[in-house]
């Protein structure tokens, strides 16, 4: 029996989709394991976030909604709030007393596997981001 | 003690975005953070700050940092 041609299409981006994925995890593995404030790992990253925000934008869709004045307000009540609160334990010592959110996030990205995922989730957002 | 405020002000705030994120999922009227960041997104004088803060988070996170 012979099979759609729709469902033979199907099956190909399917396959495509599923090796994109493979190459996409395989590089976000060997990038959060090379050695830190080096070129060659700000290449990999920049870089890589930069072809995400690339696919994107290629991808926009152009449906943002109008904001309101109170949603404005809110959300950057919040935000102000979190850089205030941010900045304060940014300005004191010692950084275990006074954690920032980045000495945080540094604590939970300690692994490799978190680091990767983390990568992963921050390539995604690059995308998103560009795609608006 | 001050590690813990320092925590207690950071879970503050979190619980207060969750409250108003959760109560933008209830009510159409108001805007999710994700609205919110994709229609500054979608806005060309703070479209391309967020893009360009996006890469500084991922070099600031990935690049420069010392892991043990």
């Amino acid at each position: 029996m012979r099979r759609q041609p729709s469902a033979r299409l199907s099956q190909v981006r399917d396959v495509k989709l599923l090796a994109v994925a493979a190459v996409v995890l395989a590089y976000a593995w060997w990038a959060t394991q090379l050695r830190p404030f080096a070129a060659t790992t700000g290449a990999a990253v920049v870089g890589a976030g930069a072809a995400a925000m690339a696919f994107g934008a290629h991808h926009r869709r152009r449906s943002a909604r109008r904001l309101g004045v109170v949603d404005v307000a809110v959300w950057a009540t919040l935000l102000g709030a979190l850089a205030a609160w941010q900045v304060a334990a940014y300005l004191q010592h010692p950084r275990s007393d006074h954690p920032t959110l980045s000495s945080l996030a540094n604590a939970l990205l300690d692994t490799h596997p978190a680091r990767a995922l983390a990568f992963l989730v921050w390539l995604a957002g690059a995308a998103r981001l560009a795609r608006a | 003690m001050t590690r813990d405020l320092t925590l207690a002000g950071y879970a503050v705030i979190a619980l207060a975005v969750l409250a108003y994120q959760v109560s933008a999922w209830r009510r159409r009227d108001r805007v999710t953070f994700g609205q919110f960041v994709a229609t500054l997104a979608a806005w060309p004088p703070t479209r391309w700050p967020l893009l360009a803060g996006w890469l500084w988070l991922g070099w600031h996170l990935f690049v420069r940092v010392h892991w043990r």
